[in-house]
């Protein structure tokens, strides 16, 4: 049975763009850029494209703050951006954040911002459990 | 005279919640917006809350069309990091399950595409021939939708003689309504007149905004995970990527219609072929290892990604859900811009849009 390869490859924020760019030059399909909080509570954001048949995973960890490729990958790369923006309060710069993309319209104003990050739902329904039984 | 127009979340022509914008000088479209968001559940995150097999319910619930593309492809991702080998059995019949909901799927599609140009006998008449794959589904698995086929190291039920032969039938007795329907399609004025030259996405926009699945085919974009990166047990078998260069709306009809006659061939090699042995390990609630595992697997709609984080504990630490709506949805201003008025609701569902898969 075959297995889908995956690298992953550490990278820093200043090789985000270059990389971003020689893959579009191979007209190399960005599977998707996601993102996540790891152990020692450090954002990494990963960047991965499909050089069949192999992914390559580019990691940049713990920046809050990395530039934009969606003047390179267009909304392909300017959706997941602003979805991470949205989730875990990561500045994309150039990055064009005036409207939301999934979470509701008062976002930036009041919040959502970082919501998954802060909240985990096993702590809203502690929360949530002390307060009913409050009431 | 120029106003905007704005279509969505409700409307008759969506089947799902999306809300455009069209900004529109006359009948022409010159600029058009998508606004996405409005069935966001947080499943990833509700992910992390979870264990394998609980999770595996739980993504199958991303969407009901697709749904055992979702599984399937978390699945391998958890077997990936645990190092599971599925055996050969299971995989065919994942595979199995997978083709009869792309040929489901795609005759939905076919449908309701009929159905918005306003040929409606054709669209009774596909969805009629759907329900034969749709019976056929809920024999393999009990169910017409969440067919809950697949466990972390394999599938969960086993298909005897009696229905191995039923489904061989059924890819022969879908075979001339397929050729009909491919003939209507191919030959029919009001299909043409609606969907020739409409909604045009060219290959040089399909690679730049990063178009997947028989949406990106449609542009002459030959992609296809089953043949670029295979999985699970895809090597085994031998089809064809049918590619249209044309990338309208009439493109994408003849890629969909195309690929159903791949599925049927598929099927009828996995169901001839279908090895001896077990059909999972008998995994019991694993946990999942420390890694982190990226696997992808081509859904109805294109390219399904799914990455899954563990740390070496029952509950996942990170899923990632990335559905082929996420990329072929911001392609759809690019393609409503200089048509009219009249085709937006065809060009947007021409996509075929997964709302709930992209909003997750």
């Amino acid at each position: 049975m075959q297995v889908q390869e995956y690298k992953k490859i550490m990278i820093d924020k200043d090789q985000i763009v270059p990389v971003a760019e020689r893959m579009r030059k191979k007209e190399i399909w960005l599977t998707m850029i996601h993102g996540f909080v790891n152990k020692e509570g450090q954002m990494e954001i990963c960047y991965d494209y499909q050089v069949e048949p192999v992914i390559e995973s580019y990691h940049v960890v713990g920046e809050m703050t990395v530039p934009s490729i969606g003047e390179i990958y267009d909304v392909a790369a300017q959706w997941p951006e602003r979805e991470i923006n949205e989730l875990f309060g990561v500045t994309f710069e150039g990055l064009d954040v005036s409207k939301r993309l999934f979470l509701p319209e008062d976002m930036l104003e009041t919040q959502g911002k970082g919501q998954i990050m802060v909240t985990p739902l096993s702590e809203l329904r502690r929360l949530n459990r002390e307060e009913a039984e409050e009431t | 005279m120029s106003y905007i127009l704005p279509i969505g979340p409700y409307h008759p022509a969506l089947e799902e919640p999306v809300h455009a914008k069209l900004y529109t000088e006359g009948e022409v479209i010159k600029d058009a917006e998508v606004f996405v968001g409005y069935n966001h559940r947080g499943i990833e995150k509700l992910a992390t809350e979870r264990n394998a097999i609980q999770t595996l319910v739980l993504v199958e619930r991303v969407c009901g069309i697709c749904s055992h593309s979702h599984a399937f492809t978390y699945a391998m991702a958890v077997e990936q990091i645990n190092q599971i080998e599925v055996p050969k059995r299971g995989a065919y019949l994942r595979v199995i399950t997978a083709e009869l909901e792309r040929l489901h799927s795609h005759f939905l599609w076919l449908g309701i595409a009929c159905h918005i140009i306003g040929h409606d006998s054709m669209f009774m008449h596909i969805w009629d021939e759907r329900e034969l794959v749709m019976d056929l589904l809920e024999k393999l698995s009990g169910n017409r939708v969440n067919y809950a086929m697949v466990t972390i190291g394999g599938a969960r039920r086993d298909v005897d003689d009696d229905l191995r032969r039923e489904i061989l039938d059924a890819c022969d007795k879908l075979k001339a309504p397929l050729d009909r329907i491919v003939e209507i399609a191919l030959t029919d004025k009001t299909i043409a007149m609606r969907t020739k030259g409409v909604g045009v996405l060219t290959r040089e926009d399909a690679v730049r905004l990063g178009a997947l699945g028989p949406h990106a085919r449609a542009s002459g974009v030959n992609i296809d995970v089953r043949k670029d990166s295979p999985y699970s047990c895809y090597e085994d078998f031998d089809f064809d990527v049918p590619v249209v260069d044309s990338g309208d709306v009439f493109a994408r009809v003849v890629v969909r219609a195309l690929e159903c006659y791949e599925s049927i061939k598929i099927l009828r090699q996995a169901l001839e072929n279908l090895p001896e042995g077990p059909i999972n390990l008998g995994t019991k609630l694993p946990k999942i290892k420390e890694g982190m595992a990226v696997t992808r697997h081509e859904a109805p709609r294109g390219q399904l990604t799914y990455m899954v984080v563990g740390d070496n504990s029952f509950n996942n630490y990170r899923v990632i859900a990335h559905v082929p709506s996420y990329k072929n949805t911001p392609t759809v201003p690019h393609m409503l811009r200089g048509n009219t008025v009249a085709d937006a609701g065809l060009i947007i569902a021409s996509i075929d849009p997964c709302f709930s898969c992209l909003d997750r």
